[in-house]
C-alpha cells in the first residue's frame, strides 16, 4: 500500500467537447473502442499500489457511477482499498462556482478522514500512463513541497488549449502556470497531476476558497509557486487530453498506430475497464478492414479504414466507414458512406446514404440518434 | 434475488485424452474455445443465467488451473452474499484415505456433506466439457410438472450415430422405459446429454447404496440411472433442442470453432439475454494493420493482425505478421504467426510461435492437424 492516496478531478470549465459533453462527463468519454478515459488515471494509481481513491464528479453522474461501480475491476481491494465517488453539493447549474475547490470543500471531512499522509491528484479527461509510486519516491526525495507532472509538447498552438502551461526555471522548479492560448508550438503542458502532503493540499483548498469563490487548484498552486517549493516532472511517452472535441478525435485516431500506442500501453501496466461480456467480433466474407481498431461483439460485413471501432456495432454490406471514431452499439447501414465523424452510442445510419465532414473539422452524430 | 432451489454440481475431472497435448496441463473443461472462452464457462453462464446461486465443480485431472479459474465465481456473477462457486477436489476425511473420484456417482457421494450444508430440494448434474445453452430452470419447471423422481436432458441424434451415445427410450409422455448406452440396435434417437436433475432425498439415497455396492462402477449412466429404472422410478426425458457439442478430438474442438463463422450458427454468442461470461482480460481491442486482409473471422481484443486472415477463429492476443496467412485455422490464445508464415487446416496450441516464412498444415489433410510445439521459421 503506498503512502499515498488518491484523488481524479473532474474537468474544468476550460474543457469543453461538443457533443459528448451533453450525456457525460469527460471521465466517461469512451476512449479506444473499449476503455472510457477515467480508466487510466484510476489504473495509474491502482497499478502503483494506491488502493484509496477519491474519484470527484460534478455533473451527469450516471454513465460514470454505472462505469465505476464498487471498483473491483480496478483491481482496488474491496475491504482494504476503496474507490470514493464524491459528489458537489453545488448543483445550483452555475459552473462558475463548481470549481474543483468547491468540490474539496464540500467533502473535506471524506479527505480530512484517509490515513495517508501524501496525496496524487490526476485529472479524469488526460490520457496517459504514469508510476505514480515513482513519482511519489521523486517528491519526497527532493523535499519540494508540491512536484507536479508535465509534458514538452510542439503542437500547443492546435492542442492543449485553455490547458494551462507551465513556466519552469533553469533546476525545474515552477515559475507559474499560465493558461495556454496557443501563442507558441512548443509549450510545457500542466497534465493537472500533482502530489503533495494531505495536510498542505487541504491548506491550499481553504486558503483558495479565502482569495476568490472561482479560484482552483491549478490557481492556488500558481499563485503558491513563490513561497513554496514547487517542482515539475517531465513525462514522456503518449499524452492527450480530451480538451475540446478535435482533441478527443485526434487522440483516439493517434492511437490506430501502434506504434503511437505502445508509447501508453504497456505490459507491465494494465489499463483496466468494466467489461461488458460481448463475445468476439465477428468479420464476414465481404468484409474490408484496414488500419483500425476494432472492439469485441462487431458484426463487420462492410469496410472500414482508419478507424476505431467500439462494442457491439455493425457495419452492414457496402458501406464505408473511413477515419470515424464509433462509439458503442452503433449500426451503420447498407451502402452508407461515413468519413471523419464521431459517432455517439447507439446511433443508427441507414438513410443518410453519405455522411462526410471535413478531415479538419470531424463532425459529430448524436447518442441514439437515427439518421 | 431468492433462486430456484437447485444446487448445481458439475463434474470437470475428465482429462480429454483424444485433444492430446492441449489437455497435458489442463483438464479438458479448461481448454479455451470460440476465441475468449473456456469450456467450462458454458455449464458456468447457463447456472447463472438459469438462477441457480451455488454450483460445486468436481476437478481431478490437472486442476491447477481449473481450480483457480473457476474458484473466481464473480466472473459469471455467481459472487452474491448467498451465493458462490466452490472448487471440489478428491479429500481425505477421518473416515477414509484421500481417494480419487471412481466414477461420476462416486464423485457427488464423496461431496454428499458438501450437498447437506445447502439441502436444496434438487440437484442438478452437469459435465463441465460440452458446448451449449441451455435453460436449467425450465428443465427444473419440466421436471416438476411431470412430478418426476429425475429428469434427464436429452438430444436427438441422427439415427446412424445413436449407437455412440447413451440413449433413451420413453413413452408417448416423455417417461423413461428403457436406457440402452451405445446400443447396437438403437430404438430412438434420444441420446443422454449427462444432464440430470434429482430430487436430493431419492439421490442420496441412491448413492449411499451404491456406495456399498460392490460390483457398481459408480457412474450415473452405467449405475444410478439403470437402478433407478429397475425400482420403478419416474424419469423422465427432457428434449433439448439447439446447439450442443461434446469436443472430444481436435476435429470436432476445430469445428466447433469454426461453426461460430456461419452468420446462423445456432450457438449465437452475442445473444444479450444469455451472455456467456469469461475470464476478463486487461487486452487492448485488436489491432488491424495497414495490410491486413480478414474474411469470415471470429476475432478477440488483443490480437494483432498484419496479414491474412480467413475462415479461422482467433484467440486472445494472437498475432499475425506482415504477408502471414491463416487458412481455416484456430489460433489458440497467444499464438503468433510470423511475417510470411503460412498456416492452413490447423489448430495452433496456446502460445505456440509459427516462424518467419514457415509452412504449418496442410490444406488436403484428413484430420486437422494440432500444432503444439514451436515450428522453426525460414532461415
Amino acid at each position: 500500500m503506498a503512502k499515498a492516496f488518491g484523488i481524479v478531478s473532474f474537468a474544468g470549465n476550460h474543457v469543453r467537447v461538443d457533443g459528448l459533453r451533453a450525456y457525460r462527463p469527460a471521465g466517461a468519454f469512451s476512449f479506444l473502442g473499449r476503455y472510457r478515459i477515467i480508466d487510466f488515471p484510476i489504473s495509474n494509481m491502482s497499478n502503483s499500489n494506491i488502493d484509496h481513491v477519491q474519484v470527484y464528479m460534478r455533473r451527469q453522474p450516471r454513465s460514470l457511477t454505472e462505469h465505476l461501480g464498487s471498483g473491483r475491476h480496478y483491481n482496488i481491494n474491496s475491504k482494504r482499498g476503496k474507490l470514493h465517488l464524491l459528489f458537489t453539493e453545488n448543483s445550483l447549474g452555475q459552473d462558475m462556482y463548481n470549481t474543483d475547490i468547491a468540490a474539496y470543500l464540500t467533502n473535506m471531512e471524506c479527505i480530512e478522514n484517509v490515513h495517508q499522509p501524501y496525496v496524487v491528484i490526476a485529472p479524469s479527461y488526460m490520457i496517459y500512463t504514469e508510476d505514480y509510486s515513482a513519482l511519489l519516491d521523486t517528491h519526497i526525495e527532493s523535499g519540494a513541497d508540491i512536484t507536479l507532472l508535465y509534458h514538452s509538447v510542439d503542437n500547443a498552438k492546435e492542442y492543449f488549449l485553455n490547458c494551462n502551461t507551465v513556466n519552469l526555471n533553469k533546476q525545474k522548479g515552477v515559475l507559474n502556470l499560465e493558461t495556454n492560448h496557443g501563442s507558441a508550438k512548443n509549450k510545457n503542458i500542466s497534465m493537472e497531476t500533482y502530489v503533495m502532503k494531505k495536510e498542505l493540499f487541504m491548506e491550499l483548498v481553504k486558503k483558495a476558497k479565502k482569495i476568490s469563490s472561482m479560484y482552483t487548484l491549478a490557481d492556488i498552486i500558481s499563485r503558491s509557486c513563490e513561497e513554496l517549493d514547487v517542482r515539475g516532472v517531465s513525462h514522456k511517452g503518449f499524452f492527450a487530453a480530451a480538451s475540446d472535441f478535435k482533441s478527443y478525435y485526434d487522440a483516439n485516431i493517434s492511437l490506430i498506430d501502434f506504434k503511437t500506442a505502445s508509447g501508453l500501453f504497456h505490459d507491465d501496466w494494465p489499463i483496466y475497464t468494466r467489461t461488458n461480456d460481448s463475445c468476439p467480433t465477428q468479420y464476414f466474407e465481404s468484409s474490408e478492414v484496414k488500419n483500425s481498431v476494432v472492439s469485441n461483439g462487431c458484426l463487420i460485413k462492410g469496410s472500414l479504414e482508419n478507424s476505431v471501432l467500439g462494442r457491439g456495432c455493425v457495419i452492414s454490406e457496402g458501406a464505408t466507414v473511413k477515419n470515424c471514431v464509433i462509439l458503442s452499439d452503433v449500426a451503420i447501414g447498407k451502402d452508407v458512406h461515413v468519413e471523419n465523424l464521431v459517432i455517439d452510442r447507439n446511433a443508427k445510419i441507414s438513410h443518410a446514404k453519405e455522411v462526410i465532414a471535413e478531415p479538419e473539422r470531424p463532425g459529430y452524430i448524436k447518442r441514439g440518434d437515427v439518421l | 434475488m431468492k433462486q430456484n432451489n437447485m444446487l448445481a454440481m458439475i463434474l470437470a475431472g475428465g482429462r480429454g485424452s483424444r485433444l492430446h497435448e492441449l489437455t497435458n496441463k489442463v483438464a479438458k473443461p479448461a481448454v479455451s474455445y470460440g476465441g475468449k472462452y473456456r469450456i467450462v464457462d458454458f455449464p458456468l453462464s447457463n447456472c447463472a443465467n438459469s438462477g441457480i446461486d451455488v454450483v460445486g465443480v468436481l476437478t481431478q485431472y490437472e486442476s491447477i488451473l481449473l481450480n483457480s479459474y473457476v474458484a473466481a465465481g464473480r466472473r459469471w456473477g455467481l459472487d452474491a452474499k448467498d451465493s458462490g462457486v466452490y472448487v471440489l477436489p478428491p479429500r481425505e476425511t477421518a473416515d477414509s484415505n484421500l481417494d480419487v473420484y471412481r466414477g461420476t456417482a462416486d464423485a457427488i457421494s464423496q461431496n454428499i456433506d458438501f450437498i447437506d450444508t445447502y439441502s436444496p430440494e434438487y440437484i442438478l448434474i452437469l459435465s463441465g466439457d460440452h458446448i451449449y445453452k441451455m435453460n436449467y430452470d425450465k428443465m427444473l419447471r419440466a421436471h416438476k410438472e411431470n412430478n418426476a423422481d429425475a429428469t434427464i436432458a436429452v438430444i436427438p441424434v441422427p439415427i446412424k450415430e445413436a449407437s455412440r451415445f447413451g440413449i433413451m427410450n420413453t413413452d408417448e409422455d416423455g417417461r423413461i422405459v428403457e436406457f440402452e448406452e451405445k446400443p447396437e440396435h438403437p430404438k430412438s434417437n434420444l441420446a443422454s446429454m449427462g444432464i440430470y436433475i434429482f430430487n436430493r432425498k431419492l439421490l442420496r439415497r441412491m448413492l449411499v447404496a451404491d456406495m456399498k455396492d460392490p460390483d457398481s462402477s459408480h457412474d450415473f449412466g452405467k449405475d444410478i440411472i439403470p437402478n433407478l429404472l429397475n425400482d420403478g422410478k419416474s424419469l423422465y426425458a427432457y428434449k433439448f433442442e439447439g446447439y450442443w457439442k461434446d469436443v472430444g478430438t481436435i476435429d470436432s474442438l476445430w469445428e466447433a470453432n469454426m461453426d461460430l463463422l456461419d452468420s446462423n450458427n445456432e450457438l449465437d454468442l452475442s445473444d444479450p439475454t444469455w451472455k456467456i461470461y469469461t475470464e476478463d482480460v486487461t487486452t487492448l481491442p485488436h489491432y488491424v494493420g495497414p495490410d491486413a486482409n480478414i474474411k469470415r473471422a471470429f476475432i478477440t481484443q488483443g490480437c494483432r493482425i498484419e496479414g491474412e486472415v480467413k475462415n479461422s477463429v482467433l484467440f486472445t492476443g494472437v498475432k499475425v505478421g506482415v504477408g502471414a496467412k491463416v487458412i481455416d485455422s484456430v489460433l489458440m490464445p497467444g499464438a503468433e504467426v510470423e511475417e510470411g508464415a503460412v498456416v492452413t487446416r490447423a489448430l495452433v496450441a496456446d502460445g505456440v510461435k509459427i516462424g518467419k516464412d514457415a509452412v504449418a498444415g496442410d490444406a488436403k489433410s484428413e484430420h486437422i492437424e494440432l500444432i503444439a510445439k514451436r515450428v522453426k521459421g525460414v532461415e
